[in-house]
């Protein structure tokens, strides 16, 4: 190492954490009792350190579950752009790629999201490397380095029992240069990953469609949707307007393309009412039509969605069928 | 050991179903799954029947694939799942001679550590209730019968815990998913007239939707586990629909899923039925 690395202790770790939650929101890994997820904390002792990585993604500090969007009233529609400033620790590099694809697909293509924005803008982001894939995780096949990453404003590599500071950008540099010594001087080493092979889809849209045995892939799935409310990169969300006292509200909620009731139109007809044809739509937004569109695969290995399946289905044994069929 | 002789024996049983044409398709399980896990399986061709496996990692319930599903139908079912399907022909959602079930004992399914799965560790009925093939387990004979831990508590402690569990809820409705009793084509939670769900998330919506579910399987739940199986985050509501279970037992003297033949409690009305009020008081005249 050269004579510029940073290491710190898990106590200065939890002093520059416990210094940014004075006037930030702070999620990090914490236990609901049941599972590790990404909770708001306003203790570090709550924090829960170590290489287990939370059941589900931390979208929902950018991209929450329930969000009031709109009020209506007598004054007309007004929308409030969310202006707290938050923290988020502990996110792993398979995360930290799907926040990035996020970014992209909300707030560089054709419509823009306003609240994703001020979110990831009012957000400071600090990763964390993996010491080791756990069962299901397909990472390396997804082109993501479990140990580096430069989509975050701080990386850091849990080593022994200090973190050495991997990575840091220059919103990191400027928020957290006064908490650790010699970040601002920091010069970053990029480094390149080449995974030894790469899962991903070059098939057409047609092929998926007409060569592939939908019926015979899905039948074991239960449209539980709960692939879609663990993944990353799942993004889709749907409306509903209520109408309290003299004001309305709209609010955001996550939908899933699982769910039957996602695409039923007002006449009834449904587009995708059997599950095999939900399940195509999953596996191509994320591997063919994202592409398309953005240039990027929309699955980043981190294997959620197997470990979630209560039927065990694997979106990476699928795609892999996928191949060996379409080649 | 054992498990490996059961598996041939399922295995010729399959075969056997597959071959005479008393079946269409099989649903069963093989290997291949996270942590050793065994995964649901349709067989549709006797070969096939050579990949079958049975052990203690035979976690999902497999009676919500013969739901809906327009074939003769074999089925590997545990005791819950035989119970499940009984309780979809009590219910006529499925005819009797349409479906081959092959009741195997079951001492119980465990995790990768070695812990009793949801459902597993209060189970009361090892041996299927109901079957066409038989397979048999030795072990399940020998199991104590354990009473499931219901009505032991009050109504505000009930209430206290039932918050703390579902403060861990994402209203995803993976539970409602993956319960054999949830067919319902729209879910009430779903139904907009009257609006069940208001669009806020909050803690209301979550006890509608989980007291909801629980009274409707009033008398139908079979304790299979699923529903906290595939909960993600942990919660505990299978606890809640027990104290309906019990309540449905004691009152009626009725088990879900037991009797192809009994019609269920909540399906019947006789002259002398015990009525009650709104959660289990005085009937209200």
């Amino acid at each position: 190492m050269s004579e510029a690395a940073i290491k710190l202790t898990k106590g200065e770790l939890e002093k520059m954490l416990a210094a940014l939650m004075r006037d930030r929101t702070v999620f990090a890994p914490g236990s609901t009792g049941a599972k590790l997820e990404y909770l708001p904390v306003d203790d570090v002792s709550d924090i829960v350190f170590g290489d287990e990585l939370p059941y589900k993604s931390p979208k929902d500090v950018f991209f929450p579950r329930c969000e009031k969007i709109v009020t209506f009233s007598e004054n007309g529609a007004e929308a409030e752009l969310p202006e707290t400033q938050t923290v988020l620790f502990g996110a792993r590099p398979c995360d930290l790629e799907a926040l990035d694809m996020l970014k992209t697909i909300l707030t560089q293509g054709k419509f823009k999201d306003p609240f994703f924005a001020a979110r990831y803008e009012n957000a400071l982001i600090i990763g964390l490397a993996c010491a080791e894939k756990k069962p299901g995780c397909f990472c390396d096949q997804r082109e993501t380095d479990l140990d580096y990453s430069e989509k975050c404003d701080l990386f850091l590599r849990a080593d022994g029992d200090k973190f050495e500071v991997l990575y840091v950008s220059d919103k990191g540099k400027k928020a957290l240069g006064a908490h650790i010594p010699g970040l601002e001087q920091f010069k970053n080493t990029p480094r390149e990953f080449r995974p030894a092979e790469t899962l991903s889809l070059d098939a057409a849209e047609d092929d998926l469609f007409t060569k592939i045995d939908w019926e015979e892939i899905t039948e074991t799935c239960q449209s539980c949707g709960i692939c879609t409310y663990v993944c990353p990169t799942c993004h889709c969300f749907m409306f509903k307007d209520v109408e309290e006292d003299d004001k309305a509200y709209r609010y955001r909620n996550w939908d899933s393309c699982m769910f039957p009731k996602f695409t039923l139109h007002a006449s009834g007809h449904n587009p995708r009412a059997a599950k095999r044809e939900r399940y195509r739509q999953r596996v191509a937004h994320k591997y063919v039509y994202i592409k398309e569109n953005f240039g990027m695969t929309a699955c980043t290995g981190c294997g959620r969605c197997i470990r979630s399946c209560p039927a065990g289905m694997s979106i990476k044994t699928v795609v892999e069928g996928i191949r060996e069929e379409l080649q | 050991m054992i498990y490996e002789e059961m598996t041939k024996q399922i295995r010729e049983a399959a075969k056997r179903l597959l071959k005479e044409g008393a079946v269409d398709v099989i649903l069963a399980y093989r290997g291949g799954g996270l942590n050793e896990m065994q995964v649901p399986f349709f067989v549709k061709k006797p070969e096939d029947a050579e990949l079958i496996e049975w052990g203690d990692r035979c976690y999902q319930n497999l009676a919500p694939y013969v739901h809906g599903l327009n074939k003769k139908v074999g089925i590997l079912a545990k005791p819950c799942d035989v119970r499940a399907i009984v309780q979809y022909i009590t219910e006529f959602q499925i005819e009797r001679d349409k479906v081959t079930i092959i009741g195997v004992d079951c001492i119980g399914m465990v995790d990768e550590n070695g812990n009793a799965r949801p459902g597993c560790s209060e189970c009361r009925v090892h041996k299927p209730p109901v079957y066409d093939e038989y397979i048999r387990d030795e072990r399940a004979a020998n199991l104590p019968a354990i009473e499931p831990k219901a009505g032991e508590t009050t109504l505000e402690e009930n209430l206290e815990r039932f918050q703390k569990e579902i403060d861990k809820c994402i209203l995803c409705y993976s539970c409602r998913q993956a319960c054999y009793g949830c067919y319902c084509k729209t879910c009430f939670i779903e139904r907009d007239m009257p609006d069940w769900q208001p669009a806020e998330i909050d803690t209301g919506t979550k006890i509608t939707f989980h007291m909801g579910r629980a009274m409707h399987l009033a008398g139908r739940c079979v304790d299979c586990g699923a529903c906290e199986a595939a909960c993600q985050s942990g919660v505990n509501v299978r606890y809640i629909i027990r104290e309906v279970t019990k309540f449905i037992e004691d009152a009626y003297g009725y088990s879900a899923g037991m009797d192809a033949e009994e019609p269920p409690a909540l399906l019947t009305n006789k002259f002398d039925d015990k009525e009650f009020g709104f959660l289990g008081g005085e009937r209200h005249e």
